[in-house]
């Protein structure tokens, strides 16, 4: 890619500029957290020693690497089953699908055993719920889902033409997946690995649910652990190191080894379906793939609609409906906007050093421990004079926003890159300032996929606890929060309907953004 | 049962008549606010914290504040980070195996309260916590589904694998660090061999109490480690009353919910007030159907009949030695699981 790249390329320095400038900001704001932290731990006694760290790495890095692999197997699978298949509520069970990964973690795994469990709707087939399979099993239902979302994004916006001359050379399915398909999914790959294995890394309240006991764990809990029960800010700093450094190992190899998108981005206006006995095997991945990802889902749904006429007269439960709403749509718009900047600072340069270093800061929040995020933005907003009660929801926003930014990077970065590289000479040639290439060419291309951003980060900030749960403020209380307190006093219909009710929120999300930002991407085109 | 009524209220009249004369005297006026850092269902609109509040502003001539953390560790970590400069008042909702912790990091400060109408399983002495509530660990079932639940954790692990508990982790729950005491304090060195005994039968050891609860009573286990008051929560918010809870022949680990003073705080009178009246009849009236726990008087008609009697036989654990080996025990119950 390196050779033609700078060629290619539009020339946007300013473009660069404002994406080392957030790059930067980002890595200097996790950078003070942990300064933070280490001047509190500087005043503590000697920590204890990291004795089962070995362990805890070994069965950690297991557990993610499984996840990894078969959640990208089975999305892979499951995108091209769908991009395949074209029937009545496709788009509603796509939305379904998608909104798994932004489900609050707890919520699927209590859905899988409603579904699985012993006392489950399955339950007399007896699954292996709990240990390894049941941690693996929910990671696959959140991350597989997702791979799918963005694997099958890249399929179904497959240039048009290029299906049209596929089809009337008479590709057989096996050739057309190695020439048409795989390019384009192959850029998304590497992206999607570090996210997932990221995620499974760093998986917390889903391990403990269904691990089955302190035989697999990961180092997450451990930092918690350090943190809350002993307070040993040493230890903790120390262990957060350890799994930054593994899970910034990640983020640089997918960074180097992310290969840059073909052109894509077009509508899904082609429909070229496989031979039938083929798409007996794609209906039946998809049936599959509902049974076992939706149907958990649909439990939680179902589960909480009981509740639902209790909690609706609350009016605690309106104030924090209203809060999730305004804080999810906030760190939604911020989401997008950064990631479009760096995306954008991405696609405009072909040199490898710059593109990782514009690449890993927007992951790194991923790989940092909630913990130590949480303990960390507590100190700054301390440490900088600010009320926590003001402070509260504006740390919340930026929070949830970085939380999101690694998803939505690997949403808009490949289809930028294809831009830039497929449609570059022609930006040349037509001397397009920056906002008119941004306005003519990217935005109408980009729409949909903006609108899948604004929907997961949405989500993503709906179904998050946020950095400030741990320590608590008086009159800020989310959806999840409320979720979690109606939990712990034993009124599991409350926590039922609030998780119901955010699991619509979401799905709604996902079927209806994508559908406005197309909409009115195409309205000014 | 009249009497110790009868010495709250003088106790609280006079403590109410100081603190209105140093109210006087410091020209403290009535917009006064007290800052109380608690766990959040304490304070949700469904738990004490609410009737609590409105209960003391009635005479308080002050303004209640309860400031939610997640959980009452949580809330000791952020008085910790905020030393000197903490808004909190009061920290509420430690209990017993913290509180040696709590007390070596010298924040809190003697109440000077005498408490002689409580009853609770030992006479109060406590210099620097106040009692809020107490309730004891135990594993609940339900009867209809397990007729003859394990009478001791030895029968217990005797019983098939396919007998299930769920546990909660003792490096992020309460309850989870409540059973490491609790076996600890019924079998001390052979402590690590109950444990192995219990790990055929672990579904999983949940990060919170509400997670472990919540499997329970979807039928993923036949036994969830609570409390000996949880069923009195479904006989009476949902009229229910086939839950129970096994009684063990080794005798029962209590956990005391406590609250303490802060050093830093300007409302020292205040604050012992509201600790004085915390422990009085009418303010332990609201405890047993919002938080679920035993009151630390004797309420008399007023505690439902739901309520168990309290168990007999109570085990307890010198509190230095559980700030000093809390850990190790910790790690030895889970080497035994691993």
């Amino acid at each position: 890619m390196r050779p033609f790249a700078d060629l290619s390329r539009p020339h946007r320095p300013l473009r660069l500029l404002a994406g080392a400038a957030v790059a930067l900001a980002i890595a200097l704001a996790i950078g003070a957290l942990f300064a933070a932290i280490v001047q509190v731990a500087a005043t503590q006694a000697g920590s204890r020693p990291l004795d089962d760290l070995g362990y805890l790495l070994w069965i950690t890095t297991l557990q993610a690497t499984l996840s990894t692999l078969f959640s990208l197997v089975i999305g892979t699978a499951l995108a091209w089953a769908l991009n395949r298949l074209s029937f009545p509520g496709r788009n509603l069970l796509v939305a379904l699908f998608s909104s798994a990964i932004v489900t609050p973690g707890i919520i699927v795994a209590f859905g899988l055993v409603a579904v699985w469990g012993r006392a489950g709707w399955f339950g007399a087939l007896g699954l292996p719920i709990y240990g390894l399979p049941g941690v693996v099993a929910a990671h696959i239902i959140l991350d597989a889902t997702f791979a799918a979302r963005i694997l099958l994004e890249r399929l179904d916006t497959l240039p048009a033409a290029r299906l049209k001359t596929g089809r009337s050379l008479g590709l057989s399915p096996a050739t057309r997946f190695a020439v048409i398909d795989w390019p384009a999914l192959a850029s998304a790959l590497p992206g999607l690995a570090a996210i997932i294995f990221l995620l499974a890394f760093t998986s917390f309240p889903i391990v403990l649910l269904l691990g089955g006991g302190p035989a697999v764990e990961t180092l997450e809990v451990a930092i918690y652990s350090t943190v809350r029960l002993d307070f040993d800010l040493g230890r903790a700093v120390s262990l957060a190191l350890v799994q930054m450094a593994v899970c910034g190992g990640i983020i640089v190899l997918s960074a180097l080894f992310s290969p840059v998108a073909p052109t894509a981005t077009g509508t899904r206006l082609q429909h070229w379906p496989d031979p039938p006995g083929l798409r007996v095997v794609q209906w039946g991945v998809v049936g599959l793939a509902t049974i076992g990802f939706a149907l958990p889902l649909l439990a939680s749904l179902t589960g909480g609609v009981s509740g639902l006429s209790d909690l609706l007269i609350q009016s605690g439960f309106w104030m924090a409906l209203i809060t999730s709403l305004a804080i999810a749509t906030a760190s939604a718009l911020l989401t997008l906007g950064l990631a479009l900047v760096l995306g954008m600072a991405r696609a405009a340069t072909g040199q490898q050093a710059l593109r990782v270093a514009l690449f890993v800061p927007g992951y790194a929040y991923l790989a940092v421990p909630a913990v130590t995020l949480s303990l960390g933005a507590f100190l700054l907003v301390r440490n900088a004079g600010w009320n926590l009660e003001s402070a509260g929801p504006a740390v919340v926003i930026i929070a949830n926003a970085l939380l999101s930014l690694p998803f939505a990077m690997a949403t808009l970065g490949p289809p930028l890159d294809a831009i830039a590289l497929g449609r570059g000479r022609l930006i040349r040639s037509l001397s397009l300032t920056g906002l008119r290439q941004f306005t003519a060419i990217e935005w109408p291309l980009l729409a949909r996929d903006a609108g899948v951003v604004l929907a997961l980060a949405f989500c993503f900030s709906l179904g998050d606890l946020g950095v400030i749960a741990l320590f608590g403020t008086e009159h800020f209380v989310t959806l999840p929060l409320l979720m979690l307190r109606a939990l712990g006093a034993y009124r599991t219909n409350d926590a039922a309907a609030i998780a119901a009710i955010m699991l619509a929120l979401t799905i709604a999300a996902f079927f209806l953004v994508p559908r406005l930002t197309a909409r009115l991407a195409h309205a000014g085109a | 049962m009249a009497a110790t009524n009868k010495e709250a209220i003088m106790f609280r009249s006079t403590l109410m008549a100081l603190a209105v004369l140093s109210g006087l005297v410091t020209g403290a006026g009535a917009a006064d606010t007290l800052t109380v850092y608690t766990y959040d269902s304490f304070a949700a609109d469904w738990g004490p914290g609410p009737a609590l509040k409105a209960g003391f502003e009635k005479t308080c001539g002050c303004t209640l504040d309860f400031v939610a953390t997640d959980s009452s560790i949580g809330a000791l970590r952020r008085v910790q980070l905020e030393g000197a400069t903490t808004k909190a008042d009061i920290v509420l909702g430690l209990d017993t195996s913290i509180s040696g912790e709590a007390r070596a990091t010298g924040l809190f400060a003697p109440h000077g309260l005498s408490f002689p109408g409580l009853d609770l399983p030992s006479p109060w002495t406590d210099a620097e916590f106040t009692p809020v509530d107490f309730g004891y660990f135990a594993f609940v079932y339900d009867k209809s589904k397990v007729p003859t639940p394990p009478t001791s954790f030895e029968e217990l692990i005797k019983l098939p694998a396919s007998f299930r508990i769920v546990l909660e982790d003792p490096r992020s729950d309460t309850p989870g660090l409540g059973l490491v005491l609790w076996i600890k304090a019924a079998y001390g060195d052979r402590a690590p061999e109950i444990w192995a005994g219990l790990k055929p039968h672990l579904v999983t050891m949940a990060r919170g109490w509400s997670d472990a609860y919540g499997l329970f009573l979807k039928g993923e286990a036949d036994m969830v480690l609570s409390y000996t008051t949880s069923p009195a929560y479904h006989a009476i918010a949902e009229n229910k009353p086939n839950y129970g809870y096994a009684e063990f022949t080794e005798g029962f680990y209590p956990q005391i919910e406590i609250a303490g003073i802060l050093k830093t705080s300007p409302h020292q009178d205040l604050a012992k007030q509201f600790l004085a009246w915390l422990a009085t009849p009418e303010a332990q009236a609201t405890i047993p159907t919002t938080n679920w726990m035993y009151p630390v008087v004797a309420l008399g008609d007023k505690l439902p009949a739901a309520f168990p009697a309290l168990p007999q036989k109570i085990l307890t654990l010198p509190e230095d030695e559980v700030t000093a080996k809390k850990s190790a025990w910790i790690d030895e119950a889970l080497a035994a699981l691993r």
